[in-house]
């Protein structure tokens, strides 16, 4: 087998013995002491809760991640394009980015119930604040890797005359390529999180409003499996990310592939 | 043995640097320098790092401005970057996404210049640098040496009349040096481009050049000139001849005396 084979099983391997391990004992403990599914099912209930009651997860579980999806879109577009704003405009740059940084020590998810109060409890409210949450890390990291162009790399595109246009298609866009990757990365946790905030504030669908009505039922198991559903949900939006950059980042993936 | 302007006095000068100074705010790097080169002319400024030699360079190359005094290539001034110049920098800077040949194509695509016509061409210049398998490559997946040969080749594929070289080995071990120095003398004789060669290496200078300018501490100035009279093509073993040992100790004299004053 090669290193790198090697390398790829032992990423897999190790992280999933641990899970497996650690659901076992869960398993083994809500079963030796005989703890009551109200207060904490075993995973075992939680799956067949989720098979059983799929139509019901499911049901809640697709507008979230549908907003969840469209927030993510729309605060990657706006953060380049902020991003880029704040690369050639000295206006942005100098009076508008300190404010965007500053405005960062607001905790927006505080601001949940003013969203309801202007935007309704609607998907618009989930929509905007997920944006809201989202778009930050994107901003900041596309406008780092906008601006982390080698000095030497640029004067070498000024002397074969390269236009302000060519070099930030042919060289600061694919420079900030990992960096915009990073921000993503981010971004799609922070949807998430803005998207299920708005739900437990008021909404009548969507996985949040079913965690929360299910908390109300005092139906653990249906909590349990809602979030469940929405982690692994989480986790997939994360991996497909992930996927796609080793895929357009592939002059440093390979790299680290070497080392 | 200093010169007076030189060489093929009968030619007209490709290059003209006349009485160039340059203030960065209130500090003077470089003071009434004037250079003449002609066609097909290897010429190596040679001073210690930081003395203005790369400064000079890029005013040559159009990036920077001269604060008095004239630039002019075939008779027009040097008003920014232009085509017929191209740099080769003392790293290769690459592009680390582009493939070695995509990376030799840019100056064509950045020109909006059709990209088949200069595929040939790009091959070409890899094949003369020895580098011609790894044209798929990225430049990452070479060596320093390599990659330092890919960018030589890169600001050859428009065929500019000169190229300018910013300490373009100084990066590199000293056997690759030697090695590297070699095949640009090769690519040079078989392309005939002028070229202007900023070294702090003595023995470089001596062994590439048809002429060399040693350049004074800052403000830069040009302290003396000698032309280099070794047979091309030139080989390493003419680095153990009394000939080049000779050049050297006479550069190495110049350079002392300008520190002197």
């Amino acid at each position: 087998m090669s290193t790198k084979a090697k390398k790829q099983l032992d990423a897999i391997f190790w992280p999933s013995l641990i899970t497996i391990l650690l659901l076992l004992i869960w398993e083994g403990f809500v079963r030796v002491f005989q703890v009551r599914s109200i207060l904490l099912p075993a995973p075992s209930e939680i799956a067949v809760t989720i098979i059983r009651q799929w139509d019901v997860v499911s049901k809640h579980l697709w507008p979230s991640l549908y907003l969840t999806v469209v927030g993510f879109f729309l605060s990657v577009v706006s953060g380049i394009l902020v991003a880029i704003l704040v690369t050639y405009s000295d206006i942005v740059r100098k009076g508008f980015y300190p404010v965007i940084i500053v405005s960062q020590v607001i905790p927006k998810i505080a601001i949940a119930p003013l969203f309801i109060v202007w935007f309704g409890t609607g998907a618009t409210s989930s929509l905007l604040l997920a944006v809201l949450i989202a778009f930050f890390p994107m901003t900041i990291n596309a406008a780092m890797g906008f601006a982390s162009v080698d000095q030497d790399i640029h004067q070498m595109a000024r002397t074969f005359m390269a236009s302000r246009w060519q070099i930030f298609w042919k060289i600061r866009m694919p420079n900030a390529l990992p960096y915009i990757f990073g921000g993503m990365k981010i971004s799609i946790t922070l949807a998430i999180i803005g998207v299920i905030v708005s739900e437990f504030v008021a909404s009548q669908e969507g996985i949040g409003y079913l965690i929360k009505l299910a908390g109300g039922l005092l139906d653990t198991p249906l909590m349990m499996a809602a979030i469940t559903a929405l982690s692994l949900s989480g986790l997939a939006l994360y991996g497909i990310i992930a996927a796609a950059e080793r895929y357009a980042v592939f002059w440093q993936t390979f790299k680290d592939d070497v080392k | 043995m200093i010169l007076e302007s030189t060489q093929h006095a009968n030619e007209s000068p490709l290059l003209q640097v006349r009485n160039v100074r340059k203030l960065f705010d209130e500090t003077e790097a470089i003071r009434d320098v004037s250079i003449d080169v002609v066609n097909g002319e290897f010429l190596s400024l040679l001073g210690p790092s930081g003395c203005g030699k790369s400064t000079l360079l890029m005013m040559i190359a159009g990036l920077i401005k001269p604060t008095e005094g004239s630039i002019t290539i075939k008779g027009s001034p040097v008003v920014g970057p232009r085509p017929d110049i191209a740099v080769v920098f003392q790293q290769p800077v690459l592009l680390p996404w582009r493939t070695i040949l995509d990376n030799v194509l840019f100056p064509v695509e950045v020109l909006r210049l059709p990209r088949k016509d200069y595929v040939d061409r790009a091959m070409e210049l890899l094949a003369m640098a020895k580098i011609a398998e790894f044209a798929k490559h990225l430049p990452h997946q070479l060596s320093g040496g390599m990659r330092q040969r890919a960018s030589i080749c890169r600001a050859l594929i428009r065929t500019p009349s000169i190229l300018l070289m910013d300490e373009p080995f100084s990066a590199l071990d000293a056997i690759t040096r030697d090695e590297i120095g070699v095949e640009l003398l090769r690519i040079w004789q078989a392309n005939r481009k002028t070229v202007i060669f900023v070294t702090h290496s003595i023995r470089e200078a001596a062994f590439l050049s048809d002429r060399v300018l040693v350049m004074g501490r800052r403000p830069a100035t040009v302290a003396a000139e000698f032309k280099i009279e070794l047979p091309r093509p030139r080989t390493i073993p003419m680095m153990e001849e009394e000939a080049f040992n000779h050049h050297s100790r006479e550069l190495r004299k110049a350079i002392e005396a300008s520190h002197v004053h």
